[in-house]
């Protein structure tokens, strides 16, 4: 009787009449996109969907691999099989490596299956387990050449391993020849790899080879990794002529998308010399190896179809930098599979990705690409590095600079410091990022703990600055001995040199945007690693920004408030509000989209097809997915300034509010714009607004699932989003008070302040002072509209935002 | 050449100065000292972008 698989439906000769046996590979959660995804969704139809056409294609037998990170192998094998067992005529290849997962296959499905697969990877202790359930249960099994030298490169190791799992199979387990198909592996020799050009000869050596020596056995191939690397046209082409004399030396079957198979018949003679150079390595012409003829020869055939494996020819290396450099994560783990056969996969982080990410960096800081740009290459170096990890020893971490980074005491925002997380990680350094609100003391407890290089400390409030000043000589008491970077909004050189690298004997740098973090890593370890250092300029004093004329006028008129006391407002036209986003900040500042080296034209295009297109996308997100909740806790107060406080009245309550006077001209202090008990009194606003905490979430998921791109994109449109709500609400409150007479006309105009009065946030230059916050919530009670305070004296959700309201006209920004 | 903050929005325009920060008109971008600073929120000069 002639070897042959078994469904309920058929049987299928092993040997097939007109070889070779084809079995479809495209059922694999590793090497097909669409059948990933369709089982990530526990889309079973499209599984089967895959199926059917790999069946319609011309498939003598599926293969079936459930095999993926995150995913229960087995319950997806126990899901699949019936499926596949009822509604395909072929019969299933078994696809894992899993012992457990391999015996329940064998037990439910109805049929003679093949299992693939076994190797001596481990020296010969799972092929024994694998091959008790082959011979126990009748399959049949693919065995791959693979030692505990790895993969066999040349015939005659092919051979030799072939020999030994013979041995093991035949000689020991008592399986006949005929069950065993050995793949002695193909190896791509379309990547320009000096080592493999002759990759197609030993394969081909080594299958007659195994029919010769091994008489009996069966021999199988996945085929289209010879052509791995070329174009997709081309692919097709040497993928038959391979195909073609593999048969001659005598491969009985071949796993491959059947799909993608082109007879041989119809390539015509010129081109089928050419591919058998390159298979043959036959040098025609001294100054051109048989790949570039190919590659020139083939560089004009036209595509016909399947733009994913589209690909112009380069190295795979290449294409894994390029990847990176463009952020571009298709068919990521082909190429990783492919490269992992010549490279460790610390080799492949270290030579590829590393200087990938590197030259991103390069080109960031010549201004030549932008920061969006730059996260979409660290998701790439992320994916890529998960995918290796696995693979990897655990020691490979333990030569890795390490960082601690933590954002400080007090402060709750996160995005510079993970922004910095994001650029080390993926630059290759191993970061702790130990989370925000971190006290000195745990600071040092876990740099102690880490045993890290360099502390990295983050904070975006002005008190945060003058925490990390603070902290300094309790570092250096606790013996700390190591760099420490600081980075965040109120941080200036001046101050970082002048306060808090004094109180630190080793290096205290300051980091402007995320990137310098690196480029003072790279310092480190070149060993140029200097604190920061300040001197003033000789050529002109400071500048202290505001205006310096005139005092404060007395004679204004007070307003007339439309009620005394707090109220709350939860219907708010977010419309209105969306349409007073500040997009210049939004799209430069936030988001990262600068002009740059670019022409005023090349900008505008890029604002035209990119940048305003992904606006359109939040702003219908936020009016249409219930993202945002806008809701406001305000009030106006009688009020009188006494000295430098404001006391405002509240249910028989006085509120002072401790505001600080300007060292010099004008001497400024904010309780200047309100009047006092003997000019009459005045009248104060105060406000605090939300969009609620559904932004938050999802920001939160972002970074999570590391789509650092989305995250930063997110985070900054829902902070845009709070501030239009503040001027939007601050807006309403001058059209109270009926001093809305001279409105802007243009989003410049409120930036401008072109409007009577102004607004000062709690903990910005003119009111610096954050614990304030304390007397407006218990004035405003926020909480009813979901707004709690920490005990910092910061706002929970982030995304809010308060404010003090003051109608002076001569009332602008300026600082202390 | 005008600059824009990237930070807040705010237009330097060199035939206005920046009366704030006491810099006269026809003052450019370019020859504002290194401690000049966004008068509405304060970034440096490095946070500016060419705007036309």
């Amino acid at each position: 009787m002639k070897p042959s698989l078994a469904s309920l439906y058929e049987s299928v000769e092993l040997i097939q009449p007109i070889k070779p046996l084809i079995i479809g590979e495209r059922c694999n959660a590793n090497g097909s996109k669409r059948f990933r995804e369709a089982l990530l969704a526990d889309d079973y139809d499209t599984c089967l969907t895959i199926a059917r056409e790999q069946e319609a294609v011309g498939a003598h037998v599926i293969d079936l691999c459930t095999a993926y990170a995150g995913r229960d192998e087995m319950k997806d094998m126990e899901t699949l099989i019936p499926t596949y067992a009822s509604s395909l005529k072929p019969p299933l290849m078994i696809d894992s490596t899993t012992p457990a997962v391999i015996e329940r296959a064998l037990q439910i499905y109805p049929g003679r299956c093949i299992i693939n697969s076994v190797n001596l990877e481990d020296g010969g202790v799972n092929i024994y387990k694998v091959l008790k359930l082959v011979k126990q249960y009748g399959a049949a099994v693919v065995a791959l050449t693979i030692d505990e030298k790895g993969m066999a490169m040349t015939a005659k190791d092919k051979l030799a391993v072939a020999k030994r799992i013979h041995a093991i199979a035949v000689d020991e387990m008592g399986l006949r020849p005929q069950d065993i198909l050995f793949d002695p592996l193909t190896f791509t020799i379309g990547a320009g790899d000096e080592t493999l050009r002759d990759a197609a000869i030993q394969t081909m050596d080594a299958i007659r080879g195994i029919k010769k020596e091994l008489p009996g056995c069966l021999t199988m191939l996945g085929l289209s990794n010879i052509s791995f690397g070329l174009s997709a046209a081309s692919r097709k082409i040497l993928n038959a002529v391979f195909l073609h004399e593999a048969l001659e030396a005598g491969l009985d079957s071949c796993i491959i998308d059947a799909a993608k198979m082109m007879p041989l018949a119809s390539i015509p003679e010129e081109d089928r010399e050419i591919c058998m150079d390159l298979l043959y390595d036959r040098v025609k012409d001294p100054e051109k190896s048989p790949l570039l003829t190919f590659i020139d020869h083939f560089s004009n055939a036209a595509d016909t179809g399947d733009k994913e494996e589209e690909q112009k020819w380069k190295p795979i290396e290449a294409q894994l930098y390029d990847k990176v450099v463009t952020g571009n994560k298709d068919d990521l783990e082909d190429v990783l599979d492919m490269l992992l056969q010549r490279r460790s996969p610390l080799g492949i982080i270290n030579d590829i990705l590393v200087p990938g990410m590197r030259h991103v960096g390069e080109l960031f800081g010549k201004g030549e690409i932008l920061l969006p740009f730059v996260l979409q290459s660290a998701e790439v170096m992320k994916m890529a590095v998960r995918y290796l990890e696995p693979l990897m020893e655990k020691s490979d971490e333990s030569d890795k600079l390490k960082i601690l980074l933590a954002t400080v005491q007090g402060d709750v925002h996160d995005i510079g410091k993970n922004l910095v997380d994001i650029i080390l990680s993926n630059n290759g350094y191993k970061v702790y990022n130990i989370g925000i609100k971190v006290p000195a003391e745990t600071v040092i407890q876990k740099a102690r703990e880490y045993d890290v290089d360099i502390i990295g400390l983050s904070g975006l409030l002005v008190k945060s600055a003058m925490v990390m000043s603070e902290s300094m000589p309790q570092y250096e008491e606790a013996g700390l001995n190591v760099p420490i970077f600081l980075g965040g909004a109120a941080l200036t050189r001046k101050f970082v040199a002048q306060s808090c690298v004094p109180g630190y004997a080793s290096p205290v740098v300051y980091n402007l945007v995320a990137f310098d973090a690196l480029k003072k890593v790279r310092d480190f370890e070149a060993g140029t690693l200097k604190a920061t250092e300040w001197s003033a300029p000789t050529d002109s004093k400071e500048v202290k920004p505001g205006l310096k004329d005139a005092a404060v006028s007395r004679d204004n008129p007070v307003p007339r408030a439309p009620f005394l006391g707090d109220r709350i407002v939860t219907d708010i036209d977010l419309e209105e509000v969306l349409s007073l986003i500040n997009k210049q900040a939004l799209f430069r500042g936030r988001w990262g989209y600068r002009r740059g080296k670019m022409t005023s034209g090349e900008y505008q295009d890029l604002i035209r097809t990119k940048v305003e297109p992904l606006y359109e996308d939040f702003r219908h997100q936020f009016l249409n997915e219930g993202l945002i909740d806008a809701k406001a806790a305000y009030g106006y107060f009688a009020c009188e300034s006494r000295e430098n406080n404001l006391v405002m009245n509240h249910d028989g309550k006085e509120f002072d509010f401790a505001f600080p006077r300007q060292g010099e001209a004008p001497f400024l202090c904010l309780s200047d714009y309100y009047k006092n008990a003997s000019e009459g009194g005045d009248v104060a606003g105060l406000f605090v607004v939300t969009i609620g905490e559904e932004v938050s979430k999802r920001t939160a998921q972002l970074y999570e699932a590391d789509e650092y791109h989305d995250y930063l994109m997110l985070h900054a449109f829902s902070v845009e989003v709070t501030d239009a709500l503040a001027e939007y609400w601050h807006k309403r409150m001058r059209q109270e008070l009926g001093i809305a007479s001279t409105e802007p006309e243009n989003i410049h105009g409120y930036v401008t302040q072109q409007y009577q009065g102004s607004r000062y946030g709690f903990g910005y230059p003119s009111c610096p002072d954050i614990s304030a916050q304390g007397l407006v919530f218990e004035m405003l009670k926020p909480e009813r509209i979901g707004i709690s305070l920490t005990e910092n004296y910061e706002m929970v959700p982030e995304q809010s935002t308060s404010a003090l309201v003051a109608h002076h006209p001569q009332a602008k920004y300026f600082a202390v | 050449m005008k600059y824009i903050c990237i930070n807040c929005g705010y237009i330097y325009d060199p035939a206005q100065g920046d009366p704030m920060g006491e810099i006269p008109p026809g003052t450019a971008f370019e020859d504002l000292p290194d401690t000049w600073v966004c008068p509405l929120c304060y970034s440096t000069k490095d946070l500016f972008d060419p705007v036309d």
